[in-house]
């Protein structure tokens, strides 16, 4: 059972399809990402993606041709080192703030 | 004995302990407990202050012992905390609910998504007697609990206290023709030097006639040895000054405003103290300006500069109603 929550709570838990962000909602109630507070962060343990399980199938068959030229310029070869990894993720978001841990913070 | 907690960088927390540990100690022993880099310089100016310095470069974890270790050593009878409910590294969060002491927490602005994140609405009422906010607009995160007080701002000198324009015009090292300068106030962090020293040098380049000081605890490059000054408490030299540029951190805006001189504020960003919400707070009650660069620094001090000085301030310091809320709350 959730007990119950102060005022104006907001989950502190990471969430997201391709990113962490914060997840903002006012209650774990019925929340698909924690299930009901019983996951602590989510993201750490996401694997299902919402259901898109192909998201990451890019490959050559899958774009037939279409995709790298549009990226890189007809001249441009394929270079494998152009897909995004799950590591490209913490470069195009904001890190979380890291309370508590600079003791000269002010 | 009552136990000041003023951990965090730059001036700000250990002046505003300073502030009230000097009307405190007047009726009971007081010890500040600080990790400020500028520790020893304040000690020097206030030697009747019993001041316990951390190393400002430790690592986390042994700071946080050694914060654990001072109270357990000091056994407060009051415990005031300066801004961070749970201490600035989380170790007073065990502590606080085994101690027995009044426990106050002096309310300086903080970031609402530490606020949220670490669910300090609930900390602070599980764990603190009375939480006291230093001047309007601080309080902005825990100024509606019960337990919270408001007071005017906390300051570190009284206006009876000030020093006279004389000894003021010495320390500045004014010649006779000058009655006033643009005091630029290197406060803040170490790395933000350079860009009071470019402020400097924008001035000097725009009017090179026009007086300009730089007080802080090192030189900036930039600056000309003769207008650097080492000195603190900095509210003490702004009876000479026609406009001041600093940050806009509690200490340099409440002084300021005091004073009732102009100020040119930088808000620098950080981690729990919204500067860019004080400076525009200041803005719109007080002669306060926001500039970011240098150049618009420079340019908006000249604008302000007159040769005239500021009238002696008639401020009420906060401080002195802070212990006397304190005082109260303990003898009730």
């Amino acid at each position: 059972m959730t007990p119950p929550l102060p005022p104006g709570w907001k989950c502190t838990r990471r969430v997201g399809f391709l990113f962490p962000h914060d997840c903002q909602r006012t209650t774990p109630v019925g929340c698909p990402d924690c299930q009901n507070g019983a996951i602590d962060d989510p993201y750490r343990s996401c694997s299902d993606r919402y259901g898109y399980d192909y998201y990451d199938d890019y490959d050559n068959s899958y774009f037939l041709g279409y995709a790298y030229p549009l990226v890189a310029g007809p001249d441009v070869p394929y270079d494998s080192s152009m897909e995004f990894t799950e590591a490209d993720g913490a470069d195009l978001v904001k890190p979380d703030e890291e309370f508590e841990n600079d003791m000269t913070g002010s | 004995m009552w136990l000041i907690y003023a951990l965090g960088g730059g001036w700000g927390h250990l002046t505003r302990a300073v502030a009230l540990a000097s009307v405190a100690q007047v009726d009971r022993p007081v010890r500040v407990l600080t990790n400020s880099a500028y520790a020893s310089l304040i000690a020097a100016a206030m030697p009747a202050l019993d001041v316990v310095m951390l190393n400002p470069c430790a690592q986390a974890e042994l700071t946080r012992r050694a914060v654990q270790r001072v109270i357990a050593e000091c056994r407060p009878e009051c415990l005031v905390v300066d801004t961070f409910p749970r201490g600035i590294g989380g170790e007073l969060a065990g502590v606080l609910g085994r101690l027995d002491a009044t426990k106050v927490l002096v309310h300086r602005d903080l970031n609402p998504r530490y606020v949220t994140s670490a669910g300090l609405r609930e900390f602070v009422t599980a764990n603190y007697d009375l939480v006291l906010v230093p001047g309007a607009g601080e309080g902005l995160e825990l100024g509606d609990l019960p337990i919270t007080v408001a007071t005017t701002p906390w300051l570190v000198r009284s206006a009876d206290q000030l020093p006279d324009r004389s000894a003021v015009r010495s320390v500045l090292r004014l010649s006779p023709c000058d009655d006033a300068c643009i005091l630029v106030c290197a406060s803040g962090n170490k790395d933000e030097l350079d860009w009071y020293g470019a402020v400097y040098s924008a001035i000097r380049e725009l009017n090179g006639a026009a007086p300009v000081r730089v007080v802080s605890a090192e030189r900036p490059p930039s600056c000309a040895e003769e207008h650097s000054i080492c000195y603190w408490p900095a509210m003490d030299l702004f009876g000479c000054a026609s406009v001041v540029v600093g940050g806009a951190g509690y200490n340099i805006v409440r002084e300021c405003a005091a004073w009732g001189v102009p100020l040119v504020a930088k808000p620098w960003p950080r981690m729990y103290d919204r500067q860019e919400l004080r400076a525009r707070n200041a803005g719109a009650h007080a002669r306060s300006t926001i500039a970011h660069a240098p150049e618009a620094a420079a340019k908006s001090a000249l604008e302000h500069f007159e040769r005239s000085v500021p009238e002696p301030p008639r401020f009420v310091n906060g401080a002195i109603d802070a212990v006397r809320l304190v005082a109260r709350f303990r003898s009730n």
